[in-house]
């Protein structure tokens, strides 16, 4: 069975405006994808592409005004979107896991480190407090905090920023989750720092068996920690696949885009055609979320868009996918 | 031979913070800059490279040192004098949003410039504004409009286009493209690349992005708790980097490419507090192959055989070079 499987997803922001008007932001429309036990699925994708709400809208995390208006998300086989508070709060205790991007908010602020880790071994795995106590310290230990038994005893404010995320996935771990869930868990550490929480975070993967989904907008974190990639624009994947395959042959004209707007592969004369400006969310085209700054696109893009596979495991969300240099039709940015 | 646009010398930076306490956020620092040359300075955060801007435009006032600009020393130029002085040397930052007055429109942010240090007409004030927002590739239709209406790839352009307006010698740009998304990042790059071919503009370009960095520099600076510990040509730093922090730095770098191999070295721990620096070399505390003598000798910049600059005691006997882990 699956662990993860994300069916269809779609959240919407519904709001009123002045005149009491309904609003509809469309957020997130209709992201697929599942995940394995042992895997790293990279999420990428520009500001608002829709990466972290992604995250939330699995874990039951969304705030309102957002909404899943439809879709499903299914956990060991479980629907998550329509399960009591009370049973999913459950399992995101004691098996899946989030790391947010700012440690120092994530933590509470009144109480020591050690008693963060305690409390929340017990609120989800009960048992006698001593154990609860160990298995602090062993985590605080996997993740790799020097002298825990005194580090325990630290408050949140004394702990640099690196420090912060290790407690935090310490904090992930307590419970032994099956699904790490890390929204930017390097952005904002220094690079000498990023280079070992994600050395850590790799090798926890692998000693837990955890899968992992990692969300960042760094495609050399992606390239280089993760199994599977899933490009997100304007709230849909467009891509997805191996690690591998995707930076190989890139068949969405987005992806493309974004690999050859890195500075690897970034050859000046060509930015003008990268970038312009995201789709807006409270008014979609119809078609393809791309068609308004896609080079390809043609009139064909103004109608429903299908996920093509372009080869085993790698899908594509665009009309030519697979098939983009052979394009005849008469393209409408040109 | 030509003069090099910038020149300091020996360049601290000291803010008191109270309790008697002191950050050292950049000391003794030696930099110079060739007309039309474009420096990279990277370094993780706090290692001092914003402070070093400002006090280079001297918006910030140095604790020690020299800063000579186009053959004049400037380190004690009074205020009235400096504000000339900005014609010549201009700044741009990461944050567009910040950056930019949100109650003007983009057209008299870019006029502003030329209206203080230009004397034009008003009717040439105009047409040279029109053609820096064409020069940015900015649409004439957003000249109108106020900062809260543009992308930020948009307001990075006007302030490119701010910077550029008076025809300055020295531009020092800090973090340009940090805050933007990739694929906006790039037009960016591409625009200060242009620029500086029809300008000649020598620029100071301040990253912690090695990939950017790398692209658009002619020669780097690598900064750690404000020292400079290696400085050379971009290709001789990035392929045969001296100083042991130089490798570390760029060995965390992750390029974004499965395809390409990467042999990492971690560094343990993280940068200590430019508070209470450490004594001897600043990287002692960190280093995989400090010995008992960098904890209390401080060493002096000194040329390997690529050319690059680098402090590091070990360089002469060759023990300044990390053993590499198994490649991952
Ligand atoms: N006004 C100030 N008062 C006290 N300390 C300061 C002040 N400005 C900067 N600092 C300190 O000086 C050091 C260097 O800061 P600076 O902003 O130059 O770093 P940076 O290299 O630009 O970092 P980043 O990559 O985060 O932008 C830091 O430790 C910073 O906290
Ligand atoms: N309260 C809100 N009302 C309308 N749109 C919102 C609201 N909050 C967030 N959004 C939009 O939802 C989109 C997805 O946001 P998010 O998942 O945070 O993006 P990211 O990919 O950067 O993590 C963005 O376009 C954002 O502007
Ligand atoms: S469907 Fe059309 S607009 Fe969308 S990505 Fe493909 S070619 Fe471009
Ligand atoms: S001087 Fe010593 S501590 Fe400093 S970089 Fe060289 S080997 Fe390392
Ligand atoms: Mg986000
Ligand atoms: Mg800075």
């Amino acid at each position: 069975m699956t662990l993860l499987k994300v069916e269809d997803l779609h959240t919407h922001f519904i709001s009123r405006d002045l005149d009491n008007q309904i609003c509809i932001a469309k957020a997130l429309n209709g992201v697929s994808f599942s995940l394995e036990a042992g895997r790293v699925l990279g999420i990428v994708g520009e500001t608002g592409a829709g990466k972290s709400l992604t995250a939330q809208s699995i874990v039951g995390l969304l705030r309102p005004p957002a909404k899943i208006v439809a879709g499903s998300v299914r956990f060991e086989g479980r629907e998550l979107t329509d399960m009591p508070d009370a049973e999913l709060n459950r399992i995101r205790g004691n098996n899946i896991a989030m790391v947010v991007q700012n440690p120092r908010t994530s933590l509470d602020p009144l109480t020591r480190v050690g008693d963060q880790l305690v409390r929340l071994h017990q609120i989800h795995s009960g048992g006698p407090k001593t154990a609860s106590h160990k298995r602090a310290l062993e985590m605080m230990e996997a993740v790799g905090l020097p002298d825990p038994e005194s580090r325990a005893k630290s408050w949140p404010h004394e702990l640099s920023g690196g420090m912060a995320q290790r407690v935090l996935l310490a904090m992930a771990l307590m419970n032994s989750p099956k699904l790490l869930i890390a929204d930017e868990p390097t952005t904002g550490l220094d690079v000498t720092v990023q280079a070992q929480i994600l050395d850590l975070l790799r090798s926890l993967v692998a000693r837990f068996d955890m899968a992992t989904l990692i969300i960042t907008h760094d495609l050399g974190v992606v390239a280089h920690f993760c199994n599977d990639i899933a490009v997100m624009f304007g709230g849909s994947i467009v891509e997805t696949g191996s690690v591998r395959d995707v930076f190989a042959a890139p068949a969405h004209p987005y992806t493309r885009d974004l690999i050859a707007a890195t500075p690897e592969r970034f050859q000046m004369g060509r930015a003008k055609a990268l970038g312009g400006q995201p789709p807006d969310l409270y008014n979609l085209p119809s078609g393809c979320v791309l068609q308004s700054r896609c080079a390809y696109a043609t009139e064909l893009c103004q109608t429903t868009v299908r996920n093509a596979e372009v080869a085993e495991g790698h899908f594509a969300l665009c009309h030519y996918a697979g098939r983009l240099e052979e394009q005849p039709a008469v393209k409408i940015n040109a | 031979m030509t003069q090099p646009v910038l020149k300091i010398r020996n360049l601290s930076k000291r803010f008191p913070v109270g309790g008697g306490r002191v950050v050292h956020a950049v000391n003794c620092v030696d930099l110079s800059i060739m007309p039309g040359e474009t420096l990279g300075m990277v370094g993780e955060s706090g290692s001092g490279k914003s402070t070093l801007g400002r006090v280079i435009l001297r918006l910030l006032e140095p604790s020690e040192g020299s800063i000579e600009f186009d053959g004049q020393d400037i380190t004690q130029l009074p205020k009235g004098q400096i504000r000339r002085l900005r014609r010549d040397m201009q700044m741009v930052f990461q944050d567009p949003w910040s950056a930019l007055n949100p109650r003007m429109r983009i057209r008299d942010l870019i006029a502003e410039p030329i209206k203080l240090h230009v004397d034009l007409s008003r009717s040439e004030r105009d047409d040279r504004t029109e053609d820096l927002a064409r020069r940015v590739n900015l649409g004439s239709t957003y000249l109108n409009r106020y900062p809260a209406n543009l992308s930020g790839g948009q307001l990075q352009r006007a302030c490119i286009a701010r910077a550029i307006a008076t025809d300055p010698k020295l531009i020092v740009l800090d973090e340009p493209t940090s805050s933007l998304d990739l694929s906006v990042r790039a037009g960016i790059l591409e625009l200060l690349a242009e620029i500086r071919e029809e300008t000649k503009a020598a620029m100071l370009f301040i990253s912690h992005d090695l990939g950017t960095v790398r692209m658009i520099s002619d020669r780097i600076a690598v900064l750690y708790l404000g020292e400079v510990v290696e400085q050379g040509q971009t290709e001789a730093l990035f392929e045969t980097p001296a100083h042991p922090y130089t490798q570390a730095l760029l060995s965390a770098h992750l390029p974004a490419d499965p395809a390409f191999k990467v042999s990492r070295l971690v560094l343990e721990g993280e940068v200590p507090s430019p508070i209470a620096l450490p004594t001897g070399c600043k990287f002692h505390t960190r280093c995989p192959v400090a010995i008992a003598r960098c904890a209390r000798e401080v060493p002096q910049a000194i040329q390997v055989p690529s050319g690059q600059q680098a402090g590091c005691l070990r360089i002469p006997n060759g023990g300044n070079i990390i053993e590499r882990k198994e490649d991952v």
